[in-house]
């Protein structure tokens, strides 16, 4: 890879942890308020913070995937990235939509759909955004040498993700025709087109690092998508039980989205058998981690703990209550977050000319076991908050603010173990961003010393 | 064994035939949907209420149909469980009716005008009658608490005697748990209930009283079904036009029997 792409995927990947640290500090702002009081009421309320904390999220997880497939796709097909020029454009532009919109929200415009809350001209904006980067994808893939099924996945996942964002841009005056068109975005996004995105990520570097046979590999991927579809796009109804659609969504989507974790296992299935096989010997020890977790984490929080609530006489209960916010917590980071921090674990050597694959730093080690030991905590104590929340407020009929009250010892929990997550955060910031460029300054020294 | 061609097979014909699948489910769904929620409703008001909904970016704290977020509460039925009298004055200034000391988290003054305020309670409103397939299976409740009594559910045996069935009905479907506690102590919304059987045959001896029940009884039921026609003094359960805070119309939400069970609960409260 030349240096003019790795710097264009450099860019990308610093960005990416850079709102990663952002989306925290959001994090933290709306959590302090479950406990109350709030200082901030009338500077930046729940909703505002909350709304830049998923928002955020939202942003750096797609620009990682940006940063993703700009390193995957010239390493597939054996070339460069056809325009650095609109590769930074495309960058520069998805930057300055990211702070025009939370700078809009911390004033109070907002379109108030949860997590698609940009005002409709930001929104234009993205599709600019994601033509850019298509277009220049597409321009790299014709001058490269070959076209793999891995690259292929994670494109169609890009393109289907774009294309999926259509429905975000229109308006209905029927609150559930808006609901319905909501979640063709937000549920057909990370329960669809994103796992493409995963699965992409997840073949590449199950290739590089277990040395895994490309037509075994990519064979199983085709399962895994297909999986994925299989189950996710009818799966959709689980969101359209109480929303005013007729009765028999309750059957389809029950029935479909209890199917949703197969794609999640067999993912975790499929990497535990690699690494059985090829005996974890990569020398990228934390790229290996970050691989590994990231199957193991998705599948239990977007399988498992999805599935815990997905069956309509569950989630009638459950529905609207924070057991949805443990299983959203575990799923995100598990399935989008870790496959970011595993691809960008895996290609810090190459950003920063360690020609040592196996140099480790111990703030390396110490951010994987932080973020995950944090997010498990976070997700028990959510789970707690949620049980107690659903059978008090739901099955018993206590009001919501009595619950609330009755809840504060498990926000306690949250901040505690969400404070250890943090540290993770940072430890991986420090590590990538600091530690990372200070050793690629020192190396043309190294270089002349040696 | 499985070749990579026949995953291929897979993966491309499962998912054309899912997406037709849920095309055809999603016409489906354009179809039934103005039955199922009395689309014909919706009016210039209710349009402009959704607007308001989302410009002030109420479901990143409340939630609608149990969607959004869980900062504060699920406000599905919230015009039929306190009415929009009460609701306008609330939204004017949420922190008249609950204080951050107490309940460690308060709403925001928006700084809606009258017109925006009638709106959205207009598409609240238009919300609380989406046929739901028959969600939240209990009242989900802003405050107060039905635990006194286990709330009755449809389905479950009905209790024989009438005040039996009231109390079920006061704690369970009918809400009223969510506005008035049974000690006198206690405000929530409404007054406090305990001993209102005693207090309402002192009320219409009272020469301020300006209704028209002669009997304990017949007090109670006005209250229900009319609750303008006499206001209980010192408290703020009514806007300053003289318009009860209680909501209206209860004999629609409520068949007569089911009044009858209320006030003979009420009637032992004493």
């Amino acid at each position: 890879m030349s240096d003019s792409s790795r710097t264009i995927v450099y860019a990308y990947f610093s960005a990416a942890l850079l709102l990663f640290g952002l989306q925290i500090v959001f994090g933290f702002l709306s959590l302090a308020k479950y406990l109350g009081p709030d200082p901030l009421l009338y500077i930046a309320n729940f909703a505002t913070t909350k709304a830049v904390h998923t928002n955020v999220l939202l942003v750096w997880v797609l620009t990682g995937f940006m940063g993703a497939a700009y390193y995957i796709v010239p390493e597939e097909s054996r070339t460069e990235i056809h325009s650095p020029t609109l590769a930074y454009l495309q960058l520069g532009l998805w930057l300055a939509i990211g702070v025009a919109t939370v700078g809009l929200y911390l004033f109070g415009v907002t379109e108030g759909r949860k997590l698609l809350e940009m005002p409709t001209p930001l929104k234009y904006g993205v599709v600019v955004v994601m033509l850019i980067f298509l277009y220049n994808l597409f321009m790299t893939l014709r001058k490269g040498e070959r076209f793999t099924t891995t690259e292929g996945v994670l494109i169609g996942g890009l393109a289907s993700a774009a294309l999926l964002f259509i429905p975000a841009l229109i308006h209905f005056d029927n609150y559930t025709l808006d609901r319905f068109y909501r979640w063709w975005v937000v549920h057909l996004w990370v329960e669809g087109v994103w796992e493409l995105i995963m699965g992409g990520i997840l073949a590449f570097l199950l290739i590089r690092i277990s040395g895994a046979d490309r037509e075994v590999m990519e064979k199983w991927l085709y399962v895994i998508v297909g999986l994925t579809f299989l189950s996710g796009i009818l799966g959709t109804g689980h969101h359209y039980y109480w929303i005013g659609v007729p009765a028999y969504w309750l059957w389809v989507g029950g029935f479909f989205s209890a199917l949703e974790p197969l794609a999640f296992l067999f993912m975790a299935a499929f990497a535990y058998t690699l690494m059985r096989r090829s005996g974890l010997s990569h020398p990228n020890v934390m790229a290996l981690h970050w691989t590994l977790g990231a199957t193991v984490f998705s599948a239990i929080g977007a399988g498992i703990l999805g599935f815990a609530h997905t069956w309509p006489g569950v989630n009638k209960w459950t529905h609207g209550t924070h057991i949805t916010t443990m299983h959203g917590h575990m799923a995100f980071f598990g399935a989008y977050a870790m496959i970011n921090l595993a691809i960008i674990s895996y290609a810090r050597p190459m950003l920063f000319g360690i020609t040592d694959q196996a140099a480790q730093t111990r703030t390396s080690v110490w951010a994987f076991w932080l973020m995950v030991g944090g997010m498990f905590g976070m997700t028990m104590a959510l789970a707690a908050a949620g049980i107690v929340q659903t059978y008090l407020e739901r099955i018993l009929g206590f009001g919501y603010l009595e619950t609330q009250a009755k809840i504060q010892v498990h926000y306690l929990m949250w901040l505690a173990t969400s404070l250890l997550f943090s540290l993770g955060v940072g430890a991986y910031l420090v590590d990538f961003l600091w530690m990372g460029s200070a050793r690629s300054r020192a190396r043309p020294a190294m270089a002349e010393a040696g | 064994m499985l070749t990579k061609t026949s995953a291929r097979v897979f993966f491309f014909g499962g998912t054309l035939l899912f997406t037709l699948v849920f095309i055809g489910l999603t016409v489906h769904a354009h179809i039934t949907l103005a039955e199922r929620t009395n689309d014909a409703a919706i009016d210039d008001s209710v349009r402009r209420g959704l607007r308001v909904w989302g410009e002030y970016n109420c479901e990143n704290c409340h939630t609608l149909l149990g969607e959004g977020a869980y900062y504060a509460p699920d406000l599905t039925q919230i015009v039929d469980q306190r009415g929009a009298g009460y609701l306008a004055a609330f939204l004017r200034d949420p922190s008249q009716f609950y204080s951050e000391e107490g309940d460690g988290r308060l709403m925001p003054t928006l700084g809606l005008d009258d017109e925006q305020i009638t709106d959205v309670i207009a598409f609240l409103d238009w919300v609380g009658n989406i046929d739901t397939n028959g969600w939240p299976p209990r009242p989900i409740l802003v405050s107060g608490s039905a635990t006194a009594t286990y709330p009755a559910v449809p389905g479950e045996p009905q209790a024989s005697s009438p005040a039996e069935r009231g109390r079920a009905l006061f704690n369970g479907i009918g809400a009223c748990a969510s506005c008035h506690a049974v000690t006198s102590d206690i405000r929530l919304i409404g007054p406090g209930l305990g001993g209102v059987a005693t207090r309402a045959s002192e009320r219409i001896a009272d020469a301020a009283y300006r209704g028209n029940a002669k009997t304990a009884e017949e007090y109670l039921r006005e209250s229900l079904l009319e609750p303008d026609a006499f206001l209980v003094p010192d408290g703020n359960f009514a806007t300053p036009a003289g318009q009860s805070f209680m909501p209206k119309q209860l004999d629609e939400r409520l068949s007569d029997e089911q009044i009858d069970d209320l006030v003979a609960y009420l009637l032992t409260l004493e």
